[in-house]
This record gives structure tokens, C-alpha cells and sequence, in this order.
């Protein structure tokens, strides 16, 4: 979608990938119904095996990989923060996902993972570092190239990594000419200061940010894929989220999360407005969901 | 002007007017509300027009036809409004070079006085009663030699909001019925004529709250019953009566009005908001309230394929917590 007066504001023509309004609300659903594909079709020659996914995450991912194994007849096991939103269990619990509560914690998450996946025998899939689930957010480049006409740069929020690796990998062959911008939170700012060094530099702490689904770092899997195809981080501040996303609920009448308000952060800062404006016209934007608590907005608190 | 007729030509031909202009809006589906309404729903999201509702159809088309009737300098245009409308003239007449007088409620919430501003208009405000409204825009008309345009009440208004009823039978071709929401009629008048005119077999209803139900009282009687007090309804943009222009289309037309409760209103806007990631005002979701109703589902007459109209998403977001139902009814 477009919008003229968030044209005028930044000053380019951008256009707006909706992926609030993908299945279960955000892009997540893409990577997981391929990843929950591949599961099945692996196991075609065992009929009558009963197939099993297991995931940790924060809420979104959770809900895809739920709706996905749904739909394909699979079970999902899902481990989620015990201080995940309480819309975003309801949602899981909507989907069918079965869940597994654990500490608010990188480790708690990957540890209590593994130990479904050893109890149950289900297959893993990660949010972000598996390249089946990498290749599926990419599918996105394929509707973005038939929907605009000239893509000069792709805007990408970043958590994990997940769908910067797999948009930046399918854009850079698809339309090489094109930017690959990565979008992200001071307060989590991982993915900038790893290409800054020149390292994987995961954040220290988990981090304090409005956007409650871009606290993962970017994984070993994800972050070489980013330091070769990706031109550059913009990192943006809570403020500066808020705002965008107050600005797209008013003026694009659309329910975004925080975390895709990063995008629309990122190309209204000062240093998106100094990129030339040559071969900087048309800027694609990813809204990347919209699952969110009505009742705790930020502009509420 | 306001004995004339509206045809499907009248709607045709504003159609290719609204074109690069307006919108065409896209319809959306959610498999939740298909499951909660036991039907296909498709929902054209008016939200997403320009100025945020469908009223800009209506306005652009009004102030179009003025200018192309007149050969010397567009007059100015003038209406009141609190809402909606008042966005749609503004935006419109800025994109057509004409001034847009607003007069505005002094009650009318900031941030539509500012969005008019936004767009351009010039906000005369006045006492917050339906006769100092008329007489303030009266007043302007004579200083300034503006034509008053109407928000619901005038041909060129009820064409415009016609189009929507011809985006639809191309967008979803299955269509067997269409809900909109009704305040003073005109997009309901404009749809239905549509709908009889080209596909009769599409079942048109409006869809209306309880609080504010002149219009389902009107077609049960088979007389226009305007309400004699201003309804208190989260459905702002529904609070005034159904007009005298709008009402021969409705009474010709429309199949049934659906009443909704506030509470049937207030669930609509969760679960448009929560699940379908739309920004609706409260006047925008009485028809997904209608579409989901008891009465609605219990209805026995062929209506698989239903085209549910959100009118519009301007509201004030900090007001969001009033206007949901404090747990989803899933």
C-alpha cells in the first residue's frame, strides 16, 4: 500500500509490504509453512508416523508455526516466554499450538526446546537461523518485484535475522540493483554493531525495547548471509518507534506492532534522508505484523 | 438538482471521474469472521480511502460536477460537519482547487479541526446544535458565495458513493449480498440502487445501532421516522437521521435494516482490530456487527457470499480502550 502524506514526510515514493495482514498477522507464517513443509514431505515415506514440530518464541513465530502444522495435519509444540502477551498465547492456543512455558531468556528458550524435541521427537524449527524457514520469509521478494515497478531499496526490520537473510539473499538475484536496508532498535542493536565490526556480536543482555519481536540477536546462520548481502543498519530510537507507529495507525488506518514501525522509523531519520535521491526513489517498506495488545499501546503508557 | 434522479449511469460516470483519485479500495477476507459468521465475508475497506473514509467518493464527485458546470471561477463549497465529511470536502476541494468552507461543532474532536486544517479547509466553528450549524453554514454561504454540499443528501454525493457498488460486483463476482452501515443514508442509497439495478438477485442491507435505528424504523413503517433527539452511540457517524433524498433509494432497495447493540458494535471493533489488523472507527464496524449477529446468521434467504462495507477509520486512538469489548466474544 501506499500513502501520500507519509510520501511527503519522507520525502520518497515508499510502498508499504502489508504483512500485518498475512496469515496469523505478521511475515512469520511464510517461513514456517515451508519449514513445516519440508517435515512432511520428508516423512512421506512413513505414513503413518505421527510428525511433531517444536519452536521457542516470542509470539508471532509461534503462532505461524502453529497455524502451519494446523493446517498440514502436524502437531506444534510451542515454547513461549512465561511473559509473552497474553493475546499471543491466546493466539497459539487458537492455532492448535501446544505450550511450554519458560523463563524470559535466550537460554531458558533454546534449553526447554531441546528437551521437547528429545521427550516428543519432534523436529526443530528455529525462528530464524533455519534455512528453510530463511528461504520462506524470501518468497516476500517475489510479490514485492511484481508489485512495484523498479525497487530501488527493500526497508527490513531485524530481530533474529530471519527475513533480512532470506529478502536480502533473494533480492540481491532477483533485482541486484536494489538496497537491502536493515532496520533496528538502538536498544537492540546487534545486527549494527556486527557489521560495524565486522563480527557476529550478539547483544549482551536482553534488551529493553518497545518492539517485543526484535529482542532476539541474529544467529550464526543468519549473520553471514547479512554481512554479504546487506548495505547498511539504520538503527532507531524507542521514540522514534512510537512515532511511526502512532503515524501508520492514523494516517494508514493499518495495526502495526512496534517492531514494524523500525522500517518506517528508519527511512524518516536524518541519515535515510541523506541518501541520494538518486536510485533512492522508490523504497519498499516491510510492515511486518501486526500483533499487538490493544490494551497496552505505547502511546497509552 | 435535488429532484433528479440518480441512475446507474449518474454512478457510472463518476466512476471514471474518481479515477487516480479516489481509491479502489481492496477487499480483504479473514477466515475467523467466516468461521464466527458461518458465511464468506469480503470487506471493502473503505478505511483505506482517502481522507480515511468513504465520504471522499461522495465529496470529490460533488465538487467535480460543480466545477464542470460552471464556466467562470469555482465557487467555494460549504458544509457542517464533525466528521468524516468534513475531511472528504476538504481533501477533495484542496485537490480540486477549490476553498472549502467547514463549519464544525465546537465539540468536534481536535483531531478532525486539525485534520481539515491539514487538508486545507477553513474551519468556521459554531454552537454544538443542529440549528446553529445550518444557520452558520448559511451564513458563509451568503458572505461567500459557497455552494453547500451535503453529506449524504445530494445526488452527486449519493453517485459517488454509487461507485463503491460497482468496485464490488467486479471484485467479488460471487456476490450474493452487501451490509453497510447507515447514518444519513447516502452510501446506502447509492449501493443499493447499484446492486437493483445491475444484480437484483444481491440482497441489500443496511445495518444500523439500536440506539440510533430511525432507519430500520423507517423501512418497517414505510415512512421516513427521523429520530427527534441526537443518539447517544459510540457510532458517532451514525447519529444523524436518515435524510429525505436518501430515503426513496432505501425504501425501493434495501432488503432489511439489522439492528446492533453497542456491546455487538464494541466485539466487532475487537476483532477487526485484533484480527483482521484494520484501523475502524465504531460507525465503520456496524456492519461486521450486523454480518455477525443472531438475527444476521439465523436468516434463511441465500447469502453465502457477503460484501461487508468498514465506512471509515478516523477516530481518536486514545479513546481505543472505551470502544472494545474488554474480552474478545470468540
Amino acid at each position: 500500500m501506499t500513502c501520500s502524506h507519509l510520501n511527503q514526510l519522507s520525502n520518497r515514493n515508499l510502498f508499504f509490504k502489508c504483512e500485518n495482514l498475512q496469515k496469523t498477522g505478521s511475515f512469520k507464517f511464510r517461513g514456517a509453512c515451508n519449514a513445516v513443509s519440508k517435515v512432511v514431505s520428508t516423512n512421506q515415506k512413513s505414513p503413518d508416523r505421527e510428525l511433531s514440530v517444536v519452536t521457542h518464541s516470542s509470539g508471532n513465530h509461534a503462532q505461524a508455526v502453529s497455524l502451519a502444522a494446523q493446517v498440514q495435519g502436524v502437531t506444534a509444540h510451542i515454547v513461549m516466554p512465561s511473559n509473552s502477551p497474553a493475546v499471543k498465547k491466546e493466539a497459539v492456543r487458537s492455532y492448535g499450538g501446544l505450550i511450554v512455558e519458560c523463563e524470559p531468556t535466550e537460554q531458558s528458550r533454546v534449553a526447554t526446546a531441546d528437551q521437547v524435541a528429545e521427550r516428543t521427537g519432534a523436529t526443530m524449527v528455529h525462528p530464524n537461523q533455519s534455512p528453510d524457514v530463511m528461504a520462506g520469509q524470501g518468497t516476500m521478494v517475489f510479490e514485492i518485484l511484481e508489485q512495484v515497478e523498479r525497487v530501488d531499496a527493500i526497508v527490513v526490520p531485524v530481530g533474529g535475522g530471519g527475513m533480512l537473510s532470506g529478502v536480502s539473499v533473494a533480492a540481491k538475484k532477483l533485482c541486484p540493483h536494489a538496497k537491502i536496508y536493515a532496520a533496528e532498535p538502538k536498544n537492540a542493536d546487534d545486527c549494527a554493531v556486527s557489521m560495524a565490526r565486522g563480527e557476529l556480536t550478539p547483544l549482551p543482555a536482553p534488551p529493553v525495547t518497545v518492539c517485543d519481536a526484535l529482542k532476539t540477536s541474529i544467529g550464526p546462520h543468519t549473520w553471514p548471509i547479512i554481512r554479504d548481502h546487506v548495505d547498511d543498519v539504520i538503527t532507531v530510537t524507542e521514540e522514534e518507534i512510537k512515532a511511526a507507529m502512532r503515524l501508520v495507525w492514523e494516517r494508514m488506518k493499518l495495526v502495526i506492532e512496534p517492531s514494524s514501525a523500525v522500517g518506517v522509523a528508519a527511512v524518516m531519520t536524518d541519515r535515510f534522508q541523506r541518501l541520494p535521491a538518486d536510485g533512492h526513489q522508490n523504497i519498499v517498506v516491510i510492515l511486518c505484523g501486526g500483533n499487538v495488545d490493544l490494551e497496552h499501546l505505547p502511546w497509552m503508557r | 438538482m435535488e429532484a433528479q434522479r440518480v441512475t446507474v449511469p449518474d454512478v457510472e460516470t463518476p466512476a471514471g471521474r474518481l479515477q487516480g483519485h479516489a481509491r479502489e479500495t481492496p477487499v480483504l477476507t479473514c477466515g475467523t469472521l467466516d468461521e464466527l459468521a458461518g458465511r464468506r465475508l469480503y470487506f471493502k475497506c473503505e478505511n483505506l480511502q482517502k481522507s480515511g473514509s468513504f465520504k471522499f467518493r461522495g465529496a470529490y464527485n460533488a465538487i467535480s460536477r460543480l466545477l464542470s458546470s460552471t464556466n467562470q471561477n469555482p465557487p467555494p463549497v460549504v458544509t457542517h460537519s464533525s466528521g468524516n465529511h468534513a475531511c472528504a470536502l476538504a481533501l477533495a476541494a484542496h485537490q480540486l482547487d477549490v476553498t472549502a468552507h467547514v463549519v464544525m461543532p465546537r465539540t468536534a474532536p481536535q483531531c478532525k479541526k486539525e485534520t481539515v486544517r491539514g487538508y486545507g479547509g477553513k474551519v468556521i466553528e459554531c454552537t454544538p446544535t443542529e440549528q446553529a450549524r445550518v444557520e452558520t453554514m448559511e451564513r458563509i454561504a451568503a458572505e461567500t458565495g459557497a455552494v453547500y454540499i451535503s453529506s449524504s443528501q445530494h445526488p452527486d454525493v449519493i453517485a459517488g458513493q454509487g461507485t463503491m457498488g460497482l468496485e464490488l460486483l467486479r471484485q467479488v463476482p460471487e456476490l450474493d449480498a452487501v451490509i453497510t452501515p447507515v447514518g444519513g443514508g447516502g452510501m446506502l442509497a447509492g449501493v443499493s440502487l447499484v446492486m437493483k439495478s445491475l444484480n437484483p438477485h444481491v440482497r441489500v442491507y443496511g445495518a444500523e445501532p439500536e440506539l440510533a435505528n430511525d432507519a430500520a424504523t423507517s423501512l418497517a413503517k414505510g415512512e421516513r421516522c427521523p429520530l427527534s433527539y441526537y443518539p447517544d452511540t459510540i457510532a458517532d457517524g451514525l447519529r444523524i437521521n436518515m435524510g429525505p433524498v436518501a430515503w426513496p433509494y432505501i425504501r425501493e432497495n434495501v432488503d432489511d435494516i439489522i439492528s446492533v447493540t453497542e456491546e455487538e458494535i464494541k466485539n466487532a471493533m475487537t476483532l477487526i482490530w485484533q484480527r483482521m489488523k484494520l484501523v475502524v472507527e465504531p460507525s465503520g464496524v456496524v456492519g461486521v456487527a450486523a454480518a455477525l449477529s443472531d438475527s444476521f446468521k439465523a436468516r434463511e434467504e441465500p447469502a453465502k457470499n457477503v460484501a461487508v462495507i468498514l465506512s471509515g477509520g478516523n477516530l481518536d486512538l486514545l479513546k481505543l480502550p472505551d470502544l472494545l469489548s474488554v474480552s474478545e466474544h470468540v
